[in-house]
């Protein structure tokens, strides 16, 4: 049964366009950002910068600030003032992003960025995304398209070359991890990535991304618009388009294979897929997790769709787990269908929630009582009463910190979410009181 | 070389001299990019968050209400605060509703919130959108209220519409309405009000646990501490109280003044309790007016002996020596002064460094009532602090920081450990909770220790990853 929350109260798990847009703009390195917005959607450009993992000894964010008197008057001179400001910054691009305030009021950014264009030594990109306009995911598909639109040039097409669109739009809260695995399994099948949209991505690979031979993309919630795009203006090729994303033993082995025959290197992906799941099986045997005997316990997905539709095979395959309820944070009618044909395929019929709420989790955690979780802290605290003994915490946010990233991609991602398992199966099993007191 | 000779400082006087200039608009920084605080929407909301069993209902796209969120939901709600999860919710305004008006939707989001959360409370929050395109969210409050079983209120809350300030102090305002004409004087009862303890990420409790250790000893009780988790119940109760006083006198000010106005209710007007007179000064302005001075001056002298040692060392350290205070490193600047004065009690002689122009401008009030009760320190303001972008302000006020440190005979730094400035630190971060509070005469031994282990390890090794990470790894 497939449900989505209609409702005018929400409390909503994705940020606004604005935020998406500034994560997307920040993954282009060498560049500033400048918001023009009241000082409080500043936060969501600074929360955006964790996001994309950026250095703040070499990315700066700047603000217009914007008071009643620009929301009154208007704060085109002040973005103006504030672009010219950003001239002692040594960058090569400026993304000027604009929030809901100054867009109602009729600020005309792209007028504004064009004025000042002669003035500066930078590229200024204007990206219109008021946060009234959608989600976080479709603020990076605006911002994708405010790029392509601008900066995306007709090239040669260089022979086995990929692009990459939206590693971001995913909720591994290291999802860095997911990105280098696939760009270490491009490489090895001799596929060169012309172009990340976006992450740590030179301004001049911007330019050259219509030379790729296909786009790959790597979010299930985000990049739909950017591939079209690319297909339709560049004739770029979209590859593994009908494909849950490498997650689980099958999901990266059809992923590998769909590469390989691609790209006509076959036994390279098939040597690939026999040492990553030789590598799992061997590790596992060695290590011996004790978190494998959840047979059939009914279980939760509550995640993005990137995360959460391949995890519906691994938590069936691997895990041997019964998925009962699946909540994707975003409502997409292609994620959806990808989802419907995985359930198909694999005989499973759960309840289904598109761009759940926090609430909406709740109430569907409560008609379905799972065992099991696979979600984030939220889910955590959401589930509390309702006597589900685990919550894996996979998809962001989580309490534990990490310092070094890890991906849920390929055969070490399957390693890390075991781990991920196996440790919160410990937790299950802490005694909460001592029966009696050391004598020492 | 002498603090006035270098060509990296911006001002140097009197805290009364800065002053002075913010208000003749000489320091507002002419970098509109730099130094942005929160706005008036994020306030508003840690305030009426600090309410238990509220639905703070924003009026808005997602995003406003998803920067607080993530913070309730994560590092602050369960986790630290031991609240359960609570609802952020918000109307969710699509391109649709900033077009045709929101509020039918708003009316619907109050009844759907009254039935699923079953509040005592529902803030309507507005903030830009709705702003700019109108909706009447007083209106439909008091509309709302026909329907629903929970009090509903509306607060003007756009980002734009005020600087950080403005939102605490409309939301205390607001909160005002909630009060009942009294029914009785409860005597000897007390509001503590300032705070904003929710789930929100705010204050850490320990200041406030050690003042109400200290009021209950001396007899005072307290009804409710306003808004760091009271209930709709106890505000209502509110004027039954003989007196109100704050917790933090920046963010209680407004509301004690407001109170007294329109309520008659006094207020202890006093700083922030760091160091032993502070601390006598709040304790006895709260006692003297309920009749419990001589509770008072014994708890006073017994927690004053249990202390000596530490009032002895600080005493014995500081004497003679130059205690350079960075605010913007420090855990607020109402505090920074605060510790200002207990250095200067204690001997030394506290020179400020880099108080934004931003933050005199918005805590004007405040820093006035400072300058009344005698505070009044020597202030260095660097060029580093107008920096565009916060590395490359952090990076060069370290820099500034470590040559003007040099400057001086007998320094020690109070700030926190992300500086390096080559003599002895006292580490006041509140991130660090082994040392807290700061507050009271637990305070007093907390900061002790601190200034203990900054004299007594200053000739070991700084961290140079840590501080490559922070400024580079080329400062000097």
């Amino acid at each position: 049964m497939r449900t989505m929350p209609t409702d005018a109260c929400l409390d909503p798990y994705v940020r606004c366009a604005l935020s998406g847009a500034a994560q997307t703009a920040l993954g282009v390195s060498d560049s500033a950002v400048l918001a023009h917005a009241p000082q409080g959607c500043n936060y969501l450009v600074d929360g955006a910068f964790s996001w994309q993992d950026c250095d703040y000894a070499q990315t700066t964010t700047l603000c217009t600030k914007l008071c009643e008197d620009e929301i009154v008057h208007g704060g085109e001179e002040l973005l103006a003032r504030t672009i010219l400001e950003a001239k002692e910054l040594d960058i090569s691009a400026l993304f000027v992003l604009s929030a809901c305030g100054p867009e109602i009021v009729g600020d005309d950014i792209v007028a504004v960025c064009e004025d000042m264009q002669p003035k500066v030594d930078f590229k200024i990109i204007p990206i219109e995304c008021a946060g009234f306009r959608g989600s976080q995911y479709d603020g990076i598909d605006l911002a994708l398209d405010a790029m392509l639109r601008t900066l995306a040039e007709t090239r040669p097409t260089i022979p086995n070359s990929v692009c990459l669109v939206a590693p971001h739009a995913n909720a591994n809260p290291t999802w860095m991890a997911d990105l280098a695995w696939v760009k270490d399994v491009l490489s090895r099948l001799g596929v060169q990535v012309v172009a990340t949209l976006t992450h740590a991505t030179p301004l001049s690979d911007l330019a050259d991304v219509a030379a790729a031979e296909g786009v790959l993309q790597l979010s299930h919630d985000a990049g739909y618009r950017a591939v079209a795009y690319l297909a339709d203006t560049f004739g770029v090729e979209p590859l593994c388009a009908e494909l849950p994303l490498p997650i689980g033993m099958t999901n990266a082995r059809r992923w590998l294979t769909s590469l390989g025959e691609r790209f006509d290197a076959e036994p390279i992906a098939e040597n690939m897929i026999a040492d990553g799941e030789r590598m799992v099986t061997e590790t596992c045997r060695r290590r011996w997790p004790m978190a494998r005997f959840f047979y059939r316990t009914p279980a939760a997905i509550v995640a993005d769709a990137t995360i959460g539709i391949p995890l519906v095979r691994f938590a069936t395959e691997e895990m041997e787990l019964t998925p009962a309820l699946v909540a994707l944070r975003s409502a997409n009618l292609d994620a959806e269908r990808l989802l419907e044909r995985e359930l198909n395929e694999l005989g499973l019929a759960p309840q289904v929630v598109c761009g759940t709420d926090v609430y909406t989790t709740r109430r569907s955690l409560e008609a379905v009582r799972p065992r099991v979780v696979f979600g984030s802290t939220i889910e955590r605290h959401a589930s509390e009463g309702l006597d589900v003994p685990y919550i894996f915490e996979v998809v962001r946010p989580v309490r534990q910190f990490r310092l070094l990233n890890r991906e849920y991609f390929g055969y070490r991602g399957i390693l890390n979410l075991l781990e991920c398992i196996q440790n919160e199966w410990s937790d299950r099993w802490r005694s909460t009181q001592r029966r009696y007191a050391a004598r020492w | 070389m002498e603090p006035d000779e270098r060509d990296d400082i911006v001002f140097h006087g009197t805290l009364q001299q800065l002053v002075e200039k913010v208000e003749r608009g000489e320091m507002v920084p002419k970098l509109q990019a730099s130094h942005a605080p929160m706005c008036k929407f994020f306030t508003s909301f840690y305030v009426i968050s600090g309410i238990r069993h509220v639905v703070p209902l924003v009026h808005g796209p997602t995003g406003c209400p998803l920067w607080v969120s993530d913070i309730v939901r994560t590092r602050e709600c369960c986790e630290f605060r031991g609240v359960p999860l609570e609802p952020t919710a918000c109307t969710s305004l699509d391109e649709t509703n900033v077009i045709y008006g929101g509020e039918g939707k708003l009316l619907e989001a109050v009844k759907e919130a009254d039935e699923r959360y079953h509040p005592d409370l529902i803030v309507i929050l507005s903030c830009c959108c709705s702003g700019i395109i109108g909706d009447d969210v007083e209106s439909v409050a008091r509309e709302a209220e026909k329907f629903v079983h929970a009090r509903v209120l509306a607060l003007r809350s756009e980002g734009f519409g005020g600087d950080f300030r403005s939102g605490y102090e409309d939301a205390f305002e607001l909160i005002m309405d909630l009060m009942e004409p009294p029914k009785t004087i409860r005597k000897r009862t007390i509001n503590l009000i300032g705070a904003r303890m929710g789930p929100s990420l705010t204050e850490f409790s320990d200041d406030l646990d050690e003042i109400t250790k200290l009021l209950h000893e001396v007899g005072v009780k307290i009804n409710a501490v306003i808004a760091g988790g009271c209930t709709v119940e106890e505000i209502r109760r509110a004027r039954e109280v003989e007196l109100n006083a704050s917790w933090c006198y920046d963010w209680g000010q407004k509301l004690g003044d407001a109170m007294e106005a329109r309520f008659g209710i006094p207020y202890s007007r006093t700083g922030q309790p760091y160091g032993l007179k502070a601390t006598e000064e709040w304790l006895m302005g709260i006692a003297r007016p309920l009749g419990l001075e001589k509770e008072a001056e014994r708890v006073i002298r017994e927690e004053t002996e249990r202390i000596r040692p530490d009032l002895d060392y600080l005493q014995r350290t500081l004497e003679g020596k130059t205690a350079i205070i960075e605010i913007s490193e420090f855990p607020g600047p109402i505090r920074a002064l605060s510790l200002a004065r207990m250095a200067e009690e204690c001997g030394a002689h506290p020179v400020v460094i880099n108080v934004h122009p931003y933050t005199i401008k918005e805590r004007m009030p405040s820093i006035k009532f400072l300058l009344e009760t005698g505070v009044n320190p020597e202030v260095i303001l660097t060029k580093g602090l107008f920096r565009l972008g916060s590395f490359r302000s952090s990076r060069e006020t370290e820099r500034e920081l470590e040559g003007i440190v040099s400057s001086f005979d007998d320094p020690i730094f109070f700030g926190n450990a992300a500086r390096y400035p080559g003599c002895p630190v006292v580490n006041l971060t509140l991130l660090n909770p082994v040392y807290l509070p700061h507050y009271g005469f637990r305070g007093i031994h907390n900061i002790a220790a601190l200034l203990r282990q900054a004299m007594e390890n200053q000739r070991l090794p700084r961290s140079t990853l840590f501080r490559g990470m922070l400024y580079g790894n080329e400062t000097s």
